[in-house]
């Protein structure tokens, strides 16, 4: 453990990325509990009231402190997202390394419907899916899974691909060992470096696509805090206060750059054809 | 080389139809496994009994589901997609795909070139003067760029250049149709808020592609060949950089049209993705179906292109 930190301290985007994350990760978990204000608690002497340092990001038409319910947004919107992205790694890495490894018409099937939906514009299958399957917190976590799971098939079948044929797979076939077994024990743990890495990414756009579907109106509906439905908020009176759709939207991009940056980092950590090229 | 690159083109397109008739199906099918009956949507809840089986009977709604899908097929391959069920009740789906489909594929082209002009600049700047203040910079711009939500950055673009210093219009697009002048003008604030986090990523991957290719064979030969650095850079290191680069930007077009889908709602633009979003919200099957099945369509037809030209700058991909 002690040789992958140093590692990650010596890569400086790792780092950055790293700490970003960890600060948001804080933020997000403890700052309800410490924010002196309620996410849902008005406030009529505090109406539109802008920056300041008693509301660093302000408050809106009902008085309400923008940045507490921030916080309480991107707690169920990272939910949603990890949720999401997390169904998408674990079956799509699933199925990808199964079409790796068993070539045939199943895996045609398998890599047909997958190369389907990665062809819908991410943001159309959400909206899509949400119409299909309805509003709600649950059925964005869906929608997100179901636009990450391509990525995830193609991106574990690509790895499995140059593994499948290294003798101790070869070996461990031969011994009969069951095909779940080889997957996970055999092909999993020489793919599951750049899968983490992708999924560290995807939880950073799993974020942008609840907000965006939730700032339409059609994903998580009120009075569900989340972090679409904020800058939703703040887009109705944008032109008076600003700072309610500017500050989320801020907010959000920082922890997003933390994601990306982490994700970077642990990328080039992990390349092998890098490690080549300082080696 | 015509002819293997012909070909070649026609193989993909016959797998890209295969594609887009899978496509069709689940949208089809998808669409009637969703909550809701279409026929209570469209006449409304207090609707005869007498007129809701008129109609059922109108759109094939009491045929078995696999015919349903074969009539729908059929007709779309005419051209017609049925009619609108509740927002725009009774206009043909063709002609509101029609009216609205110019304005998308401007937005979305007038982003693609913001995002290829910004991302050639950027990025060969910052890959000629790898580790220095230009790099630094261009990587972090990118890097933040990335990060933002691009409805985001729709508000905050507003926010400045239209409300603030009132360079352009905060709401509203004027069809290319109509005036191209104004199309670009209005078109420009859409489109680069679009454009930024594709040109962000755009960046990143030339620099990248740009500063492999430097270092590889072929270029130092041609260096000991006594090749000048401005010739060797254009045939020797971008012309294999554009290969990444082209297909980054075809993969992209994915995110693009989505990000179109909510920017028009933003910009007040007409297009397809608004129109996606009014059906959305009106429950009206037969518009979702025809919008979701546009894009896919769009983003296929995009692949075979960037696809074609992969091919034709790299003829060992054949």
């Amino acid at each position: 453990m002690i040789p992958v930190l140093k590692r990650l301290a010596a890569n400086k985007t790792a780092l950055t990325g790293a700490i970003i994350s960890v600060l948001v990760a804080f933020a997000v978990i403890f700052g309800p509990m410490i924010s002196p204000y309620d996410g849902d608690a008005m406030d009529v002497m505090a109406m539109l009231a802008p920056p300041s340092l008693a509301h660093p990001f302000g408050t809106d038409t009902m008085g309400r402190d923008v940045l507490t319910r921030v916080l309480y947004g991107a707690r169920l919107s990272l939910l949603i997202s990890i949720s999401g992205v997390g169904i998408a790694a674990v079956l799509g890495s699933m199925i990808g390394l199964f079409i790796a490894y068993r070539p045939g018409f199943v895996s045609n099937v398998l890599m047909k419907a997958s190369d389907l939906l990665f062809s819908f514009p991410s943001f159309v299958l959400a909206l899509f899916l949400m119409v299909v399957l309805g509003y709600g917190v649950f059925n964005v976590a869906l929608a997100i899974a179901l636009i990450y799971l391509p990525i995830f098939v193609r991106l574990a079948r690509n790895l499995a691909q140059l593994i499948v044929m290294e003798p101790w797979v070869q070996a461990a076939k031969l011994f009969g060992q069951p095909t779940h077994s080889i997957l996970l024990r055999e092909l999993l743990p020489n793919a599951v470096s750049p899968l983490l890495v992708q999924a560290t990414i995807g939880v950073a756009f799993g974020i942008v696509i609840e907000a965006g579907v939730s700032f339409l109106g059609l994903g998580v509906q009120p009075p569900a805090p989340s972090l679409g439905l904020v800058m939703s908020d703040g887009r109705e009176y944008f032109n008076t206060a600003p700072w309610v759709l500017t500050m989320t939207g801020l907010a959000i991009s920082i922890a997003l750059l933390g994601l990306n940056l982490l994700g970077d980092g642990l990328r080039d950590l992990t390349d092998p054809k890098l490690k080549e090229r300082l080696s | 080389m015509a002819f293997a690159l012909l070909r070649h083109a026609v193989m993909r397109s016959a797998g890209v139809m295969i594609l887009a008739l899978m496509g069709a199906a689940v949208v089809f099918f998808a669409m009637r496994a969703a909550p809701g009956d279409p026929a209570l949507t469209a006449l409304g809840e207090g609707a005869s009994t007498e007129t809701i089986a008129a109609f059922r009977a109108r759109w094939n709604l009491d045929e078995p589901l696999i015919v349903q899908f074969g009539l729908w097929v059929a007709n779309a391959l005419r051209g017609d997609f049925g009619q609108s069920l509740s927002i725009a009740s009774g206009t043909d789906v063709y002609t509101l795909l029609a009216d609205r489909l110019p304005n998308t594929l401007f937005i979305g082209v007038y982003a693609i070139i913001l995002a290829v002009l910004i991302s050639l600049v950027a990025g060969t700047a910052a890959a000629l003067n790898r580790g220095g203040i230009i790099d630094t910079v261009a990587t972090s711009i990118a890097a933040a760029g990335i990060s933002m939500p691009d409805f985001w950055i729709g508000y905050v673009l507003i926010y400045a250049f239209a409300l603030g210093l009132g360079w352009f219009p905060a709401y509203g697009f004027i069809s290319p149709v109509e005036s191209l002048g104004g199309s670009l003008l209005s078109g420009f604030l859409p489109a680069l808020a679009i454009a930024a986090p594709m040109a962000a990523s755009f960046t990143r991957i030339l620099r990248s592609a740009l500063i492999d290719n430097a270092h590889r064979d072929h270029v130092r030969v041609a260096r000991s060949l006594g090749h000048g650095p401005s010739f060797i850079f254009l045939h020797h290191v971008l012309r294999n950089a554009l290969i990444p680069f082209v297909t980054v930007i075809g993969l992209q077009v994915r995110y693009l049209l989505g990000g179109t889908v909510v920017i028009e709602r933003i910009f007040g633009i007409n297009g397809v993705g608004s129109l996606m979003i009014d059906a959305a919200f009106g429950r009206d099957y037969p518009i979702i179906q025809a919008c979701a099945l546009t894009f896919l369509l769009i983003v296929l037809l995009v692949n075979i292109v960037v696809d074609l030209i992969c091919t034709m700058l790299n003829p060992r991909m054949r």
